[in-house]
């Protein structure tokens, strides 16, 4: 399969393209030079340019559209904020259209999981609790690229998945701390990322059955996200932080 | 009198709900643009988040009526992006009272249905108008639930004046309302102690006849109703 995956300087962009492994096509997207590898292709534009989202599409059967931001956003606050949710919104809009207009035909997009920190730590999070986005830019743009994606699939006969992921940490990196229930091992992400492709719903008739919203997280003793649904899709995470988790208890 | 911060004072909308309005506020009307009518008009362009938050100073309500509708860019940047900006400015300055605007969510994907409420799911397609004011919408939303502000929310598709003689076959709009409504309808929101969960939407419109879309809310929430009954000026018998 020919893969476009954007915010490819992005630690998870790389997990993805090791996940995804030699049997595809990549052509690797950022606002900054990305590393050229074997047998991938790195093309460096915006998604805030639409003659370089009608580039970065041509030729391509899927978007992992991975939701990270381009490491080189402004320092200050304020045009800061303005580029994540330019980039969250009209990016994810500009690269979506491009890609229906150019054929394709499978869309993924990488959401938060900060978006219910609001609730209680009591209970337990499925993809029927409604969102409760903070307005802090990073959660509230990942939010709204996340709503913005969806519209594709209620208009076109397209495959739209989103991912809301955890708090992306490597397991051997954060040995020893208290754990996070938020939190999501790169590998285990990026492996959700490369089986989301399996998933083909184009030629559905309700729009409901062309979108389709997983929350990812590691499986751990208590959880309060649930990663049922993305079970359902074979996501099989195996960093579950265990060491963390029992020298805590368990139950936190 | 409540200090209340006009912003899109110059658009389509505003130039015909200021007079109504002025007598009631201290208003303070600001735009990109020159009023139509000359009137004295701050420049403050809600993309600007240092703009914005001079023009709050002061300020009791604010009014957003700002709107970009089918640019690709501007649409983003004006009613997305400024939508942040205001609530950002309201909350930074401690206002708790906010009326913002928008199209109803409900017009294309319930084309075919009757009676749609306004807390029907929002259904804005790709389309750029619906699609950013929809994004306005959960931000606003956001920012009112953590900051506690009391934020309504109108909702409508097409403005215009008073009828001033009859018509005759021709249905009225569904969706349409009279700007003396609209007036009517802002004084109430600006005048309303507190929202629930501090973010309401609300249909507005002018006509009960084709019983489309529900005003059933705004009736029970704004105590809002057309301040006359326009439906006389199409009826079939004078």
């Amino acid at each position: 399969m020919k893969i476009l995956i954007t915010g490819a300087a992005s630690t998870l962009a790389k997990e993805i393209i090791t996940a995804l492994g030699a049997g595809h096509q990549l052509r690797l997207m950022d606002e900054v030079a990305v590393e050229p590898q074997e047998n991938v292709e790195a093309f460096q534009g915006s998604l805030l340019n639409q003659d370089d989202v009608w580039t970065a599409v041509r030729g391509m059967d899927a978007i992992l559209h991975t939701g990270e931001p381009p490491p080189n956003l402004s320092e200050e606050e304020q045009a800061r904020d303005q580029q994540l949710l330019d980039l969250a919104t009209r990016g994810t809009h500009q690269l979506f259209k491009a890609g229906v207009e150019a054929g394709i035909k499978k869309f993924v997009y990488g959401g938060t999981l900060d978006i219910f920190r609001s609730y209680s730590d009591e209970v337990y999070i499925s993809e029927l609790w409604k969102p409760l986005p903070d307005p802090d830019m990073p959660e509230m743009s990942r939010y709204l690229g996340e709503h913005t994606a969806r519209e594709f699939a209620r208009d076109f006969l397209v495959t739209v998945t989103g991912l809301r992921l955890g708090k992306l940490v490597y397991e051997e990196e954060v040995a020893g701390q208290t754990p996070d229930l938020l939190w999501l091992d790169y590998r285990d992400a990026a492996q959700a990322f490369s089986q989301t492709l399996t998933r083909d719903a184009s030629d559905q008739a309700w729009w409901t059955a062309r979108w389709a919203m997983y929350h990812l997280c590691a499986d751990i003793p208590n959880p309060k996200y649930l990663i049922n649904q993305a079970r359902g899709m074979g996501y099989q995470p195996t960093h579950n932080f265990e060491a963390n988790w029992s020298q805590d208890g368990g139950l936190t | 009198m409540k200090n209340v911060l006009l912003l899109g004072a110059s658009g389509l909308i505003s130039p015909y709900i200021i007079p109504g309005l002025e007598t009631d506020y201290n208003l303070k009307l600001a735009d990109i643009k020159p009023h139509p009518d000359g009137i004295p008009v701050d420049m403050v362009d809600v993309r600007d988040y240092d703009q914005v938050l001079e023009a709050v100073q002061g300020m009791d309500a604010v009014m957003n009526f700002t709107v970009l509708r089918h640019d690709e860019t501007l649409s983003f940047h004006v009613n997305t992006w400024g939508a942040y900006n205001v609530m950002k400015a309201v909350a930074a300055t401690g206002i708790k009272k906010v009326i913002h605007s928008g199209p109803a969510q409900t017009l294309d994907w319930y084309k075919h249905d009757m009676e749609i409420p306004v807390d029907a799911p929002h259904a804005p397609t790709t389309d750029y108008y619906f699609i950013t004011k929809h994004l306005s919408n959960e931000i606003v939303k956001s920012f009112a639930r953590v900051h506690q502000i009391h934020t309504v929310c109108y909702l409508f598709q097409g403005l215009t004046h008073r009828p001033t003689e009859r018509v005759t076959k021709q249905s009225v709009r569904d969706f349409l309302i009279i700007y003396d409504d609209l007036v009517h309808a802002c004084k109430q929101g600006l005048e309303l102690e507190s929202v629930p969960d501090y973010y309401q939407e609300f249909n507005l419109h002018s006509h009960y006849g084709p019983k489309k879309y529900s005003l059933e809310k705004a009736e029970r929430m704004l105590d809002y109703s057309p301040q006359e009954n326009w439906w006389e000026y199409q009826s079939r018998t004078p």
